[in-house]
């Protein structure tokens, strides 16, 4: 049987939690996006959002979740990824590329109740 | 860290699971029923879940990992975001049940109108989950919780037939006399072995030990809290057993009212035992309803790689912080509707065997990783364990709906 690749992208970064340069959490690597090269395809960014997951679900459940979510994603470049470990951290701000707006405005909403 | 205080986690973890609404109706039951004859059972399954939340926790510990984020991980998508919409409608009605529960409890002490007091349960929980900080609510509740230890005295000074028990602590044949009482026994047994490890206790006893900020240094910490919350609650089960055995089945009476099991208390200590056991009762029932409403929150938010913790400002967690409020609205909402809560337990927990395999099988798989755990991975013992019970539960998940069907929800 042979050994796994040193880095295997579906293994080691799909599925993964994304922590931004602040230590927040601000989503999971829901798709890989290669780009072809003469030497092969090379990773160039990662999708977070149904864009990247739809495709992943069976046809069934796709068709129902696509009347539930809307569809768009976020892109992040592989160039901003610093580490890849249990978690993939990145080299900004989740807000910079447009990462955790729901969090960020449940947020603003939260921060007017008392004691939060 | 004060270690000694972490056993707190353990022993709300173990009442949220063992001595829950459901957990309550199944052992007084099967006691009723079958007397001791399906203590075997909770041995079983008691030394399943210590199995797995001792994986879960030692991955926490090591990794800092959540079960649901291996779940994603492991299972791919498609099969998590299943585990997920399974995991949380269990979670759903386990904490429908539990609100009811306290609810009626309430009703039992004051004889104020039931849905008032659900709207008064609904405030009582918002406020708590928002107010005190995670190891408050560890210490609260698990604390609260160990006043159920009146079941262990009660039992103990009505002389149980200790014979009869010890010879329930081995499987056997089932005495019964119909097909119909065999189905009857069969679904007791799956539902006792899914109503002790229930899925939500390794989610939460995971991310508990995450907000703890466990590291590996904690692993031995972890066996401990483990051994020590797991067996007491199955003490506590056991003794419930042993009441319906001895009290409420040879006096002809179903325990159907989450209340019901007080009755035994005040039975030897007349009304100091009728309110401690109540007071018991509501701490590990209210603690069930935040362990099921913070376990939906923690799944969720770690599934979708949300800021989590109830160590956080919910600001600082906002979507974990505004799950658990919904949680908690819409399990009111189920019970408001008029359902019986016991009956919405009962569902919950043959249907929650299910969800088993898809949650344990990650956590075997990574505990066994010794390139993901390394010194830390499982022994041979914990890997056979593992293997052991995840048989065992798909078994047991492919009959529970059968027998749920066919027995009429236990009711023969």
């Amino acid at each position: 049987m042979s050994e796994r690749p040193v880095f295997d992208p579906h293994h080691d970064v799909l599925d993964r939690q994304l922590v931004d340069v602040n230590g927040t959490f601000c989503g999971i690597v829901d798709a890989l996006e290669f780009t072809p090269t003469p030497q092969g395809p090379v990773l160039t960014a990662l999708w977070v959002g149904p864009d990247g997951w739809l495709p992943r679900v069976p046809a069934l459940l796709a068709l129902l979740c696509e009347r539930v979510v809307r569809r768009h994603h976020v892109s992040v470049p592989w160039r901003h990824v610093r580490e890849v470990s249990e978690v993939i951290r990145l080299d900004v701000s989740a807000g910079a590329l447009g990462l955790g707006r729901a969090d960020r405005a449940a947020a603003r909403w939260i921060s007017k109740l008392p004691f939060s | 860290m004060n270690k000694a205080a972490e056993l707190f986690l353990g022993i709300l973890t173990a009442m949220g699971g063992f001595v829950e609404i459901g957990e309550l109706t199944f052992t007084l039951g099967s006691g009723v029923h079958f007397g001791y004859q399906l203590l075997w059972v909770t041995v079983l399954g008691t030394v399943g879940i210590m199995a797995y939340c001792e994986m879960a926790g030692r991955i926490a510990a090591v990794k800092r990992r959540p079960v649901f984020s291996l779940i994603r991980e492991r299972n791919g998508f498609g099969a998590a975001l299943l585990t997920l919409v399974a995991a949380n409608a269990v979670n759903l009605l386990t904490c429908a049940a539990e609100v009811g529960g306290v609810a009626l409890l309430w009703q039992l002490m004051t004889g104020w109108p039931y849905r008032a007091l659900l709207f008064a349960a609904l405030a009582f929980f918002i406020v708590v989950v928002w107010l005190l900080p995670f190891q408050w609510i560890e210490r609260v509740f698990g604390l609260g919780g160990l006043l159920m230890v009146v079941f262990i005295v009660v039992l103990w000074t009505m002389q149980p037939q200790w014979s009869e028990m010890a010879a329930g602590l081995l499987p056997s044949m089932p005495r019964v006399e119909s097909s119909r009482e065999l189905l009857l026994w069969a679904y007791m047994g799956v539902a006792l072995l899914s109503s002790i490890m229930l899925p939500y206790e390794t989610y939460f006893y995971a991310s508990g030990g995450i907000e703890d900020a466990w590291t590996p240094s904690d692993i031995v910490t972890n066996r401990v809290v483990v051994l020590v919350g797991f067996a007491l609650g199955a003490l506590l089960s056991v003794a419930l057993t042993g009441l319906g055995a001895q009290y409420f089945g040879p006096r002809g009476i179903e325990p159907q009212l989450p209340g019901t099991a007080a009755l035994a208390a005040s039975v030897v200590f007349a009304k100091i035992g009728l309110g401690v056991a109540a007071l018991g009762l509501f701490f590990a029932f209210a603690g069930a309803a935040i362990e099921t409403a913070l376990s939906a929150a923690y799944n969720l938010a770690q599934f979708a790689g949300w800021p989590w913790g109830k160590s956080k400002r919910p600001r600082e967690a906002a979507r974990f912080s505004l799950a658990w409020v919904v949680v908690f609205v819409a399990a009111t909402a189920v019970v408001m509707s008029g359902v019986d809560p016991v009956q919405v337990v009962e569902v919950s927990i043959v249907f929650s065997v299910v969800v088993l395999p898809f949650t344990y099988l990650p956590v075997l798989l990574v505990a066994r990783d010794k390139k993901a755990m390394g010194e830390h991975a499982n022994g041979w013992f914990a890997n056979v364990l593992g293997w052991f019970y995840l048989v065992t539960l798909t078994i047991a998940a492919l009959a529970a709906i059968p027998l749920f069907l066919l027995t009429h929800g236990g009711r023969g």
